[in-house]
Formats: C-alpha cells, sequence, structure tokens
C-alpha cells in the first residue's frame, strides 16, 4: 500500500492592527507614566533601543491604553481586536488557498495574551459562516512556540484526515497584557519588544487536491520539553492580569540546548544542518536570534529574515514565525525539492520543530 | 571598604536577597555578571540607581565587576551621603 503523502502548507494569511507607532512614540508613552518609577530617565529608553525593533502595531490607539485598568476591560478589549484580526488573517489565509470558508474541516486556535469562552475559534465559525462540523481546538498558553506548535499538531492531526483542509489560527495581542504597575525590568524589556498580530495557516491533508500554488509539505514534525525549566519564561496570574516572567537566561537556555535536538529530529530523518536550505526562526529577540544563529553555526544571512521582521512589527509571539514563513512564501526563494526548518521556543520551556520540503 | 563602603554593600546584598530574589551568600570579591544574568545586572543596576539617587553610565559599567566595586562607586557618587534605615548593618 503506498504512504499517504505528507500534509502541506497551502498558505499563510496575516493581519496587522491599523494602528502603528514608532519606538520613540512608543517610548515617550511609557516614559511619561513610568518616568516617576526611576531616578534615571534614560534606563527605559536604553532597553527599548537595545531590542532593535522600529515600531509596532497596537490593538487599540495609544490613547486608548490608561482608560484599561485591570484585567477585566483589558481581556473585553482583546476579545474585541481579536476575533476582528483573527478574522482578517483567516479571509486572508484562505484566499490566498484559493479556498472559501466552507472547505475548512479543522480550526485550530493558539493564543497566549487572552482568554475567551466560547473561545474565539467558535465566535470566529460564526463570524467566517463555517460549517457546523468543523472541528475546533483552542490551546492557550504555548506562548511563543505555539504559532510553530499548533501548526505541528494541525500536520499530525491531518495525517489521520488525510483529505481534511486545517486553518492554525495564532492571535497575540501583547499590548493589552502590558501591566502598568510593573516596574520590573522584564516588564520594560517586554513592554519594548512585543507588538500585536495574527497569522494563520492554511494546511491541506496529503490526499486534499487543490489548484492553489504548492507550499511545502510538513515531512515531520519534533516536540522538545526541557526539564525543569518552568522559570525561564511565563504569566504570573495578577490582579490586573498577565505579569510577564522572563529570564534574561532564554539566550543561555536556546544555545545550549537547541543544537543537539536539531540534529537530532534532522538525524532521525537522515538528514544534516547543512541539508537545510530555509531557516523560520521564531524571532525571540536580538540576543535569542544570535543564540539560535550560534547554537546551529548559521550565516547570518540564514536568519535575515527573522531579524527583519523583528525589527519591523517587534516580536509578535506564536504569530511571528508564521509571518516569516509567510515572507518566505511570498519571496517565493524557495525551490521545489527544498528542505526547511521551522522553530519556535517558548514556556515549558521548550521547542516546536517543523520539517518543511517544498 | 570604608564603613559606608560598606554598608553600601549590605545594602546591594539586601536589594539582591529580597528585590531580585537571589539567595545565597554574595561575597565582595564575586563577579556580578557571574553571578546574574543580563537582565538581572540591569534590574540590580536600575535598584541601586534608584536606592541611592545615583546615575550609573556605560563607562562606569566596564570597570565595575564585583559588588565591592559597584559599592565604591556608589559610595562615592552618592550625595548628599546619607543612609536611609533599610541600609544600616
Amino acid at each position: 500500500m503506498a504512504a499517504t503523502p505528507h500534509p502541506r502548507v497551502a498558505a499563510v494569511g496575516r493581519a496587522l492592527p491599523r494602528h502603528w507607532y514608532d519606538q520613540e512614540t512608543l517610548l515617550a508613552a511609557l516614559s511619561a507614566h513610568w518616568s516617576s518609577r526611576h531616578h534615571n530617565p534614560d534606563r527605559l529608553a536604553e532597553l527599548h533601543r537595545a531590542v532593535q525593533v522600529k515600531g509596532r502595531h497596537l490593538a487599540l490607539p495609544l490613547e486608548a491604553y490608561p482608560g484599561l485598568d485591570g484585567l477585566g476591560k483589558a481581556n473585553d478589549a482583546w476579545i474585541a481586536a481579536a476575533t476582528d484580526l483573527g478574522e482578517a488573517a483567516v479571509r486572508d489565509a484562505l484566499a490566498r488557498a484559493g479556498l472559501g470558508p466552507a472547505d475548512v474541516d479543522q480550526l485550530w486556535f493558539v493564543t497566549t495574551t487572552g482568554l475567551a469562552v466560547p473561545s474565539l475559534d467558535a465566535r470566529l465559525c460564526n463570524r467566517l459562516r463555517l460549517r457546523r462540523e468543523v472541528r475546533r481546538t483552542p490551546v492557550f498558553g504555548l506562548g511563543c512556540a505555539a504559532g510553530a506548535g499548533g501548526t505541528a499538531r494541525a500536520a499530525d492531526l491531518l495525517r489521520a484526515f488525510p483529505g481534511e483542509v486545517a486553518v492554525m489560527l495564532s492571535v497575540e495581542l501583547c499590548s493589552l497584557t502590558l501591566q502598568r504597575d510593573d516596574a520590573s525590568i522584564a516588564n520594560a524589556v517586554s513592554s519594548g519588544l512585543f507588538g500585536d498580530g495574527a497569522a494563520a495557516v492554511v494546511l491541506l491533508g496529503g490526499e486534499r487536491g487543490t489548484t492553489a500554488p504548492r507550499g511545502p509539505e510538513v515531512v515531520a514534525t519534533r516536540t522538545v520539553l526541557y526539564p525543569d525549566t518552568e522559570w525561564v519564561m511565563g504569566w504570573e496570574i495578577v490582579d490586573g492580569g498577565f505579569k510577564v516572567l522572563l529570564s534574561g537566561k532564554v539566550p543561555e537556555v536556546v544555545r545550549g540546548r537547541v543544537g543537539p535536538d536539531v540534529d537530532a529530529f534532522l538525524a532521525a530523518h537522515g538528514l544534516a544542518r547543512s541539508d537545510v536550505r530555509h531557516w523560520v526562526a521564531h524571532t525571540g529577540g536580538p540576543k535569542v536570534l544570535t543564540a539560535f544563529g550560534e547554537a546551529l553555526g548559521l550565516p547570518e544571512q540564514a536568519l535575515a529574515r527573522s531579524r527583519r521582521s523583528l525589527a519591523e512589527l517587534g516580536n509578535l509571539s506564536s504569530a511571528s514565525v508564521l509571518f516569516v514563513l509567510g515572507d518566505l512564501l511570498d519571496e517565493g526563494a524557495a525551490r521545489p525539492g527544498d528542505l526547511g526548518l521551522l522553530a519556535a521556543m517558548g514556556p515549558g520551556f521548550a521547542a516546536e520543530l517543523l520539517l518543511l520540503r517544498w | 571598604m570604608t564603613a559606608r563602603e560598606q554598608a553600601v554593600a549590605a545594602e546591594i546584598r539586601r536589594i539582591v536577597r529580597e528585590e531580585l530574589r537571589e539567595p545565597g551568600p554574595f561575597s565582595d570579591d564575586e563577579e556580578l555578571a557571574g553571578r546574574l544574568d543580563s537582565l538581572l545586572l540591569l534590574a540590580l543596576v536600575t535598584a541601586v540607581e534608584d536606592r541611592f539617587r545615583v546615575i550609573l553610565g556605560a563607562d562606569d559599567a566596564a570597570r565595575t565587576r564585583s559588588l565591592a566595586d559597584l559599592a565604591r562607586l556608589v559610595a562615592a557618587r552618592e550625595a548628599p551621603p546619607a543612609p536611609g534605615p533599610e541600609a544600616a548593618p
């Protein structure tokens, strides 16, 4: 019996909020609020410039944020904005794939920046008029790794349902999690690094035909949880919402772990690093990208797409790696037979890896 | 170290222990960068600036290796040298 072909990526859709601010404008707004907190007014500016982000899109206009006092108001704003942005990303992805809402069999939804019950995927089924039988899977808490992890799990499930179409949506509105009373350095770094955005991947089961341009196959997936590293990053849930926990050791953990894990994953498929032509890496931050590149011995150019995305949009948490994948597809830089590795790391601490083949 | 420098060092140890939540002893000549990661180091510098009302620049960081170096630098720069109640050894 012939093996079922691998599931594959048909398209990546993206959506950004229309409110965009350059880094200096955002810094000025935060400095005005935080100026009384620190004796040295240059500290926040130093942190914001170090993350090498030029500007960010925000879910709401800047002047709306001071009114979001408490989790309830911030989360209500999150539900409204996330539904709009999620709908736009899914519509963009389906249009690029040459498919319509009625073609969707599975809807995955990942986020770590807001809460909704019914979950956002249910609300989007109504908005988009998806079929009533769509299998929905909302995932909260994989953090920055969720774009890769959700895509991996969707591809895994398509192996059981090779005739189906899956949409994997990530919506992250990091700006709505900012704790204005948290004077920690981790919060100051986050306030300079993270932006808002949504991305959706359309995946086709191996037996699902389409007229859309061919994207890469998902040849294999791997997830690795690093034991006893819960302290590396996460949320502390406080009355005000989600307070960021972020260790300065993230680059060190990435540098120490990612090489052996990528090698083992590739070796399981008879491959080595030199076989990989396209590296699609989460835009964690400048130091994390440097650590990722050093761990794998990559030339600077290999992560140029991730660095460019970081500079233009900031870290969009789980959506970031999908934006980078979308940029790669748009550029048409991959040729048939090329191999790619999509990688993201997030709270756990954990890595999600996907082996792609064009 | 002078008495004032020792008092500053004691307060820096308190910040590391209580505000940065880094337990364990911290000797005068232990390297700061060897013990604290980049974010914690910046958190310490910011907390020291706030506590002692001093400004520490990039040049200061280059010649401040140990906890004693930091205590001497802060003691030399702070004005007036009026220790807060927590700084008492």
